[in-house]
C-alpha cells in the first residue's frame, strides 16, 4: 500500500524539487533520480502482482463525504493488469526522462520540462493505481493539463500553441463525460470505489438503462483521451511537441489511459450491448482511417501519430469483443515499440533537423544503432513474425474470431466486421509501415547531414526499448500472467494470414518504392487522404467557426453595448465638468458679479412677486 | 428734506463702489469700491434715523460703529494690499493666484 502511495508521491515530488534546483543539471538529476526511484518502487509494487496473486489495496485520509453524497477517499488498488500498466508508465517515463536529457541539451526551458514530465508520470500511475473514482479523475485532469504544457513546449511556435489548445479542448470536452459518469455511479451505487462499483455490477443492482448510460458516457471520455473517431483529430496535430513527449503521450501515459479505463471499467460494457456495439464501430471506423491517413503523410511523426490511432483503435476492439487481455497485451507491445518508434524519430529529426520525409532518406549507414532499432519496432509495428507487435495483433484477431464462431459480448457481425476490419488495417499497416522504412532508411541522401548515432544518454533508451519489442510477445504466450481466462495462445490460421498480409504487401510496397515515393501509387485518393477527410474542416465549419462567432458577438455586445454605458457616463461627467469648470475660473470679480446680479434678479423677483 | 434724496445718493453710492469692486483690475481701487458701499450704507443709516427721529438715535450710533470698523478693515485690507505687491510686484487682481 505504501508502494502504491509512492509509485505517486515520488514522481510528484521529483517535479516540485526538481523546479526548485538551481540548474540544469541539478534539475535533471532530480528528475532523472526520481524517475529511476519510481520505476524502483514500481518494480517492486508489481512483480508480485502477475498472475493469479490476490490484487492490494487500501485507503487513506478523510471521507470528504457529507449527508447527501458519498464519501470520497485516497483509496488506492493494484491487481494484474495496473501492474502492468504501472510498469509500463513507470519504465518509458524513466526511459523519456534519460534521453530528454540529451536531446533537449540546450534548452533554456529544460527544469520546467522535467517537472512537468515527473508530474505527467505521477498523473499516470494516480490514474493506474486509483481505487476512487476521483482519484481517477484527479490523474485523468492533471494528465490533459500536463500533456497541454508540454505540447506547447515550443511555445513560440504557432502550430505547437494551437495543437496544445486543440488537445487541450478536445479531450476536455470528452472528460465532461467522465466526471458525469462518475457522479452518476456515485449516486446509484452510493460509493465512488472503483471496487464498490464493479461489486454491484456483478451483482446486478444496477439498472441495464443506467449501466448503458454510464458505459456511454466513460467511452466518451476514452475517446477523447485515446484521439479515437470522431475526437481523433488532436492526435496528430500534438506532434510540434519535442519528439520523447510525443513518445511518452503515445505510449504509457493519456492516450493509454482511455483504453486502461475502458479495460478498468469493462464489466459496464459486458453489460451493455449498446455500448459494445459502439465501441466496436467506433474501433473499426478509426483502425481503417487511422492506418489510411498514415499511408499518406509526408512528416515521420504524422505517420507515427497515425499509426498510434489505428493501432488503439485495435486495443478497442478488443474491448470490444471481450478480450481485456488481449487489449492490455498489445496495449503493453505497443507502449514499447511507438515509444522506441518515436525515440528514434527524435534521433533522426536531429541529424536532419526536420521530421519530413523529404529530408531523409539513405540513413541506414553511419548511425548502426538508429537504424537497428527502427527498423525492429517498424516491424513490430507491422507485425512482423517474432516481434512482440505479431503476437499481441494476433491475440486481438484471435479473441475477434472466437467471437464471431462462438458469440460473446459482442454481437457475431460486429465481431466478423471487427475481424476483416483488422485483417484491412494489417495490409494497410504493412504498407504504410515499409513506405516510411524505404523514406526514412532507403535510397540516397535527399537533404546534405552527418549521419551518426545519438549520444549514449539517448542510444540506450533505444537498446533498452528494443529488447520489450523483440520478446514481449512470449509473455502473450503466457496468457494466464494478467489472470484472465486462458485463451489460446496462437490461433493458426489467423498467424498464418497475416504473416503472408505483411510479407506481400511489404514486398509489394517495397517493388514500387523502388521507382520513388509508394504513396504515389495511391493516385487521385492521395490528397484526399492527406487532408484527413476534412474532418478538422467539419470541425472548424461547425464547432470552432460559431464559438468564434459567438465569442465576436459577446465581445461587441460587452463593448459596444454594456460599455457604451459605462463611457457615456464618464463623458457626461466629463461635459457637466467642463460647463461647471467655465464657471470656476479663479476670478473673483467674475464670482461676485454673478453674486451681485443674482441677488439684484432675486429682490427685482421679490418685489414683482410682493406687489 | 424729503426722504429720497439721502437714499438717491446712498444708491448712487453704492452703485458706483459695485461698479468699483466688479470693474476695477487695480486692488486699491477695489478696496475703495468696498469702502464706497459701506458709506452708502451709512448715509442710509443716517437718513432713516433722522426721518424716524429715533429717540435713542439708534441710527447714527451704528454709523460709528461702522465707520470704525471700515477703518480697521481698510487698514487689514491696504496691509494684504502691500504684501501683495511685495509679492507680485504688481496689485493686478486678474492676475493674482498663480505663482508669483
Amino acid at each position: 500500500m505504501i508502494g502504491l502511495a509512492l509509485v505517486i508521491g515520488l514522481p510528484l515530488l521529483a517535479a516540485l524539487v526538481g523546479l526548485a534546483m538551481p540548474n540544469r543539471l541539478r534539475a535533471a538529476q532530480v528528475a532523472v533520480g526520481g524517475a529511476a526511484a519510481t520505476w524502483v518502487v514500481a518494480v517492486v509494487v508489481a512483480l508480485p502482482r502477475f498472475g493469479d496473486a490476490e490484487p492490494v489495496g487500501g485507503s487513506w485520509g478523510h471521507a470528504w463525504g457529507t449527508l447527501s453524497a458519498p464519501a470520497v477517499t485516497f483509496a488506492l488498488r493494484a491487481d494484474s493488469m495496473s501492474a502492468a500498466l504501472l510498469l509500463l508508465a513507470a519504465t518509458v517515463a524513466l526511459l523519456v526522462q534519460l534521453y530528454s536529457v540529451a536531446y533537449l541539451a540546450d534548452d533554456s526551458q529544460y527544469r520546467a520540462y522535467a517537472a512537468i514530465v515527473s508530474l505527467f508520470s505521477a498523473s499516470m500511475h494516480a490514474v493506474v493505481v486509483a481505487n476512487d473514482l476521483f482519484v481517477l479523475l484527479i490523474g485523468w485532469e492533471m494528465m490533459g493539463v500536463c500533456s497541454y504544457l508540454l505540447i506547447a513546449h515550443y511555445w513560440k511556435r504557432s502550430d505547437a500553441r494551437d495543437g496544445a489548445a486543440k488537445a487541450f479542448l478536445m479531450t476536455r470536452l470528452a472528460d465532461v463525460g467522465l466526471l458525469v459518469a462518475i457522479i452518476a455511479l456515485g449516486q446509484a451505487v452510493d460509493s465512488y470505489r472503483i471496487s464498490d462499483v464493479l461489486d454491484a455490477v456483478a451483482a446486478g443492482e444496477l439498472s441495464s438503462a443506467m449501466i448503458t448510460t454510464v458505459a456511454l458516457l466513460m467511452l466518451l471520455a476514452a475517446v477523447g483521451k485515446s484521439a479515437q473517431f470522431p475526437l481523433h483529430t488532436w492526435l496528430p496535430d500534438a506532434m510540434p511537441g519535442p519528439t520523447p513527449i510525443s513518445a511518452l503521450i503515445h505510449s504509457a501515459t493519456m492516450v493509454a489511459a482511455g483504453v486502461y479505463l475502458i479495460a478498468r471499467m469493462y464489466p459496464l460494457f459486458a453489460d451493455s450491448r449498446s455500448a459494445t456495439i459502439v465501441l466496436g464501430l467506433i474501433a473499426i471506423v478509426t483502425m481503417l482511417i487511422g492506418a489510411a491517413f498514415a499511408l499518406a503523410q509526408d512528416d515521420l511523426k504524422r505517420v507515427l501519430a497515425w499509426s498510434t490511432v489505428s493501432q488503439l483503435a485495435y486495443m478497442f476492439a478488443a474491448l470490444a469483443v471481450g478480450s481485456v487481455v488481449a487489449a492490455i497485451g498489445h496495449l503493453l507491445a505497443h507502449g514499447a515499440f511507438k515509444a522506441l518508434l518515436f525515440l528514434v524519430a527524435g534521433s533522426v529529426a536531429q541529424i536532419v533537423r526536420s521530421t519530413a520525409f523529404i529530408d531523409m532518406g539513405g540513413l541506414r549507414r553511419g548511425l548502426p544503432v538508429t537504424f537497428v532499432t527502427g527498423t525492429i519496432g517498424l516491424a513490430a509495428l507491422a507485425g512482423l513474425v517474432p516481434l512482440s507487435g505479431f503476437f499481441t495483433k494476433d491475440a486481438i484477431l484471435g479473441a475477434a474470431s472466437d467471437s464471431a464462431h462462438d458469440g460473446g459480448a459482442a454481437p457475431s457481425w460486429l465481431a466478423w466486421s471487427i475481424l476483416v476490419a483488422g485483417l484491412v488495417t494489417a495490409v494497410l499497416t504493412a504498407a504504410y509501415v515499409t513506405r516510411t522504412w524505404l523514406l526514412v532508411y532507403g535510397g540516397e541522401r535527399r537533404s546534405p547531414f552527418h549521419a551518426y548515432d545519438p549520444p549514449s544518454l539517448m542510444r540506450w533508451p533505444l537498446i533498452v526499448l528494443a529488447v520489450p519489442t523483440v520478446l514481449l510477445g512470449i509473455a502473450v504466450l503466457e496468457p494466464g500472467w494478467l489472470g484472465g481466462a486462458e485463451a489460446e495462445p496462437v490461433h493458426a490460421w489467423i498467424a498464418v494470414v497475416s504473416t503472408l498480409i505483411v510479407v506481400v504487401v511489404a514486398g509489394l510496397t517495397w517493388l514500387v518504392g523502388q521507382s520513388g515515393d509508394p504513396a504515389v501509387r495511391l493516385g487521385p485518393a492521395r490528397p484526399v487522404l492527406a487532408r484527413e477527410f476534412g474532418v478538422d474542416a467539419v470541425y472548424d465549419r461547425f464547432a470552432v467557426r460559431p464559438t468564434l462567432d459567438a465569442a465576436d458577438v459577446v465581445l461587441h455586445a460587452d463593448s459596444d453595448v454594456v460599455d457604451a454605458y459605462v463611457r457615456g457616463a464618464s463623458s457626461g461627467t466629463m461635459t457637466a465638468s467642463r460647463l461647471l469648470r467655465w464657471a470656476q475660473n479663479h476670478n473673483v470679480q467674475t464670482y461676485i458679479t454673478v453674486a451681485v446680479v443674482g441677488v439684484a434678479v432675486a429682490a427685482v423677483l421679490a418685489g414683482v412677486s410682493a406687489s | 428734506m424729503p426722504l429720497v434724496w439721502p437714499l438717491l445718493l446712498s444708491a448712487a453710492l453704492f452703485g458706483i463702489g459695485v461698479y468699483g469692486v466688479l470693474a476695477r483690475r487695480n486692488a486699491v481701487l477695489a478696496l475703495m469700491g468696498v469702502e464706497l458701499m459701506l458709506n452708502a450704507a451709512n448715509v442710509n443709516l443716517v437718513a432713516f434715523d433722522v426721518w424716524f427721529r429715533d429717540v435713542l438715535v439708534s441710527g447714527q450710533v451704528f454709523t460709528l460703529f461702522t465707520i470704525a470698523l471700515a477703518a480697521a478693515e481698510i487698514g487689514l485690507g491696504l496691509a494684504i494690499v502691500l504684501r501683495l505687491f511685495r509679492t507680485y510686484g504688481h496689485v493686478d487682481v486678474d492676475r493674482l493666484g498663480g505663482e508669483p
